[in-house]
């Protein structure tokens, strides 16, 4: 009765708060003939545009009015239903709720408490990807994870079969994390309830929220997960169980415990709304063409390679992520398809980048057969952060600007050669000379500043050649005069380089420095060893 | 300006304030380039580090861009030592040094020890193709990242040779070309030719090193350098 009253009453009001308005475009409607018989009709359809515009007024006032007048009677018929609504989460479920009240399934790992705070949210992350399989809602707690099981009951069959496909699931991950595969688990109506449940190691099921408060009040205290002082002060009290705690008046329980001990209670018992964080799965893309006749020209692919793209540069522009691993597949008939997998040093989201990166794939690449499909993956994606040019550049290019140009121009060069190709060097503490320089992923670079001073330090100090043989050659000895490839007269010597003897390659050697007759310098060695042979180690070049 | 330079007091005089306007003119622009450059007011190259061949190339030094071969008849002749100096300030400049297909492996403790640091520097490896190296070669002159390119490639057709300088031009790069062999009539846009040759057994440490062919060379320049002078103390 109360709705029809006050929408009424707005209906009455909102005539009078539009009618200058309306006037006066019904007075433009009527000057309009006066100007001209060709206007008319236009006038005419304005005048109908007006009054549609004022219908919609009407229409958005009385919107608003509802919500306004409604600010002291939602909260009426909201205590009317006895259904309170402080949680977004369940405010979208309400309607449900009335027939069926959500059933939570808590799992808890105590395991996992011996790792630290991020492996911990990593193994969490990992099984709730697994109990994803059973519930729409799982989401995160200390230790545990909680599943909301009632929607899936009936399709699973059964509370039994649920756990046994979860169980399945969750022993397998936990193998792979090289963690003892046993868990506690309970089911009940509230989050907290079956994590208290679970918690105290009850395998425990409850259906009814009005069973709840007897099955947690044998749970001893101690499930609460609280401060030794605030353990202490219970224990003195002579509370030793839950049912205990309620036994005593909340007032004096909030006093002096804290508002939030008893919100926890309250929510365990469902007096209380809990909000929980849920678990998100992780964004993938993929996206596929099928083309309507087979394709030999790898260039013909690319206006369809560009469109894909476009998606994905889409999709990542709306979730503001970027990405750096491109995963192309090329169908052909009968055959198993070509993988393109593209990485980038830096994460991007440039279409145009992306196009012409592929496009240097495509120009390598051969293919078995014609091609009749093409679909992209990317599954891994990073947050997205945008570049800033510098304000005053005085027409050079900043810093930032001259970094993406390197790491394109290295993309581009990895693109083409493969990885293997491509290689930076670094030097390796290490007295064995083959040893002590090494070819490294151009990505794991550190910064040049701070590692300078190590590696002078890493770096012996006699002379080095710059070119060292992969394998030493062996020299010449003939009528006691080296020879390679011309006689070699020896110019330093000798550096004793003697060690590993504990490793399987040891190194007794003489080196020296060496002179052609042609005039390249070498670097050879002597083996300290049975035969002392002569061998050629490097160029000084 | 040489010629002046031999010309009686008199004259010099007579010319006054305004030879050295123009001078300075025409020092002021790297590509006017004149037949009597050789003893070069124009110092716009690279120093090699090394005085006597900075003395007989034209600029008084490397070039700044293009394309640069050096022959030697065998690799490992001392090629490298020439173009230490060259790299140091390349990578002190915060640009990058990409080695194309180099014969043996890079070792890092040598251009540690010039003082080089190795982590500007970026190895294309010896396996390969010529065409990928080639490839990268361009690339690597159109990036301005790139101070300099080395590649050792024994045969490039005088076409590939010439897109490759006017890559180099246009990027502002300096890439040099290691070669075994000499080929006297090539079509090469090749700047400089620096060859060394074979010594006494005495000398031990200085190597001669010929300019076949430079812009403003009018004939072949030949000089001994001590390549290893700063090895052996």
């Amino acid at each position: 009765m109360e709705e029809t009253k006050t929408s009424g009453q707005l209906s009455l009001a909102i005539p009078s708060k539009d009618s200058p308005e309306a006037t006066s475009t019904q007075m433009t409607a009527k000057k309009a003939p006066e100007a001209g018989a060709s206007l008319s009709s236009s006038s005419l359809l304005n005048s109908n545009l007006v009054l549609s515009c004022v219908d919609t007024q009407i229409n958005q006032n009385q919107a608003a009015g509802v919500g306004l007048a409604g600010v002291g009677k939602a909260v009426a018929t909201s205590k009317t239903n006895g259904n309170p609504s402080s949680n977004s989460n369940s405010n979208s479920n309400s309607n449900s709720k009335k027939s069926r009240p959500s059933l939570w399934y808590a799992v808890y790992f105590p395991q996992l408490g011996t790792l630290d705070d991020l492996q911990q949210k990593d193994a969490l992350t990992a099984l709730a990807a697994k109990a994803i399989s059973v519930s729409s809602t799982v989401s995160f707690h200390k230790l545990a994870l909680v599943c909301e099981i009632r929607s899936s009951l009936g399709y699973f069959g059964g509370i039994n079969l649920l756990h046994d496909k979860l169980k399945g699931a969750l022993s397998t991950a936990l193998i792979a994390m090289d963690q003892p595969e046993h868990f506690f688990y309970a089911s009940s109506p509230t989050v907290s309830g079956s994590l208290l449940l679970a918690r105290a190691g009850q395998n425990k099921l409850v259906y009814q929220k009005s069973n709840l408060r007897s099955a947690l009040g044998t749970l001893p205290a101690d499930v609460l997960n609280l401060s030794k002082e605030q353990n202490r002060r219970l224990y003195n009290m002579g509370i030793r169980h839950l049912k205990d705690i309620w036994r005593l008046p909340g007032d004096g329980i909030r006093k002096r415990f804290g508002s939030e001990f008893v919100d926890q209670l309250n929510k365990a018992l469902g007096k209380a709304q809990e909000p929980t964080l849920n678990y998100l799965p992780p964004p993938t893309f993929s996206s596929s063409y099928d083309l309507p006749y087979e394709l030999e020209n790898l260039d013909r692919l690319l206006p369809i390679v560009d469109e894909i793209i476009g998606q994905l540069c889409d999709f990542l522009t709306r979730r503001d992520l970027s990405t750096s691993h491109l995963m192309f597949s090329l169908f052909h008939e009968k055959r198993s398809p070509t993988c393109i997998e593209i990485s980038l040093r830096q994460t991007s989201r440039s279409s145009t980048h992306f196009l012409l990166l592929v496009e240097t794939y495509f120009h390598n690449l051969t293919i078995p057969a014609a091609v009749i499909a093409i679909s992209l993956v990317v599954n891994q994606f990073d947050a997205f952060f945008s570049h800033t040019d510098a304000l005053l550049l005085d027409g050079r290019p900043d810093a930032t600007s001259r970094e993406n140009n390197l790491n394109q121009f290295m993309e581009q060069l990895k693109a083409r050669l493969g990885d293997n190709y491509l290689k930076g060097i670094s030097c390796v503490a290490e007295h064995r000379p083959e040893y002590a320089s090494a070819c490294v992923d151009v990505n794991s670079h550190t910064k040049k500043s701070s590692i300078r001073k190590s590696i002078q330090n890493k770096v012996a100090t006699r002379p080095r050649p710059i070119w060292l043989l992969e394998k030493p050659e062996e020299l010449v000895e003939k009528n006691s005069r080296l020879y390679h490839r011309k006689a070699i007269s020896i110019i330093s010597g000798p550096e004793r380089i003697e060690t590993a003897w504990w490793a399987d390659h040891d190194v007794r050697r003489d080196y020296y420095i060496a002179q052609e007759a042609n005039g390249s310098r070498l670097w050879i060695y002597r083996e300290r060893s049975d035969e002392r042979r002569w061998f050629l180690h490097g160029y000084f070049s | 300006m040489n010629s002046y330079t031999s010309a009686p007091d008199s004259l010099q005089a007579k010319v006054g304030n305004a030879s050295g306007h123009i001078d300075q003119l025409l020092n002021s622009n790297p590509n006017l380039w004149r037949g009597c450059d050789m003893a070069g007011q124009g110092s716009h190259g690279h120093s090699t580090g090394f005085s006597q061949l900075d003395s007989i190339l034209p600029g008084k030094g490397w070039p700044q861009k293009g394309l640069m071969e050096v022959i030697s008849p065998q690799w490992g002749m001392g090629e490298l030592q020439l173009l230490l100096p060259l790299m140091r300030s390349v990578i002190d400049s915060g640009k990058w040094i990409l080695w194309i297909s180099p014969p043996h492996s890079v070792y890092a403790p040598a251009l540690v020890q010039a003082g080089i640091d190795t982590n500007q520097i970026l190895v294309v490896k010896m396996d390969a193709s010529c065409k990928d190296a080639l490839w990268s070669m361009e690339k690597a002159f159109q990036t301005e990242n790139c101070g300099l390119v080395l590649a050792w490639q024994n045969w490039l057709p005088g076409t590939v040779l010439r897109r490759l300088q006017l890559a180099a031009d246009t990027g502002n790069t300096l890439g040099v070309i290691f070669k075994q062999n000499e080929c006297k009539h090539s079509p090469s846009p090749t700047r400089l030719q620096i060859k060394e040759s074979s010594l006494q057994k005495d000398h031990f440490s200085t190597a001669e090193v010929t300019v076949l062919k430079a812009r403003g060379n009018f004939r072949p320049l030949s000089t001994n350098i001590d390549l290893y002078s700063h090895q052996l103390a």
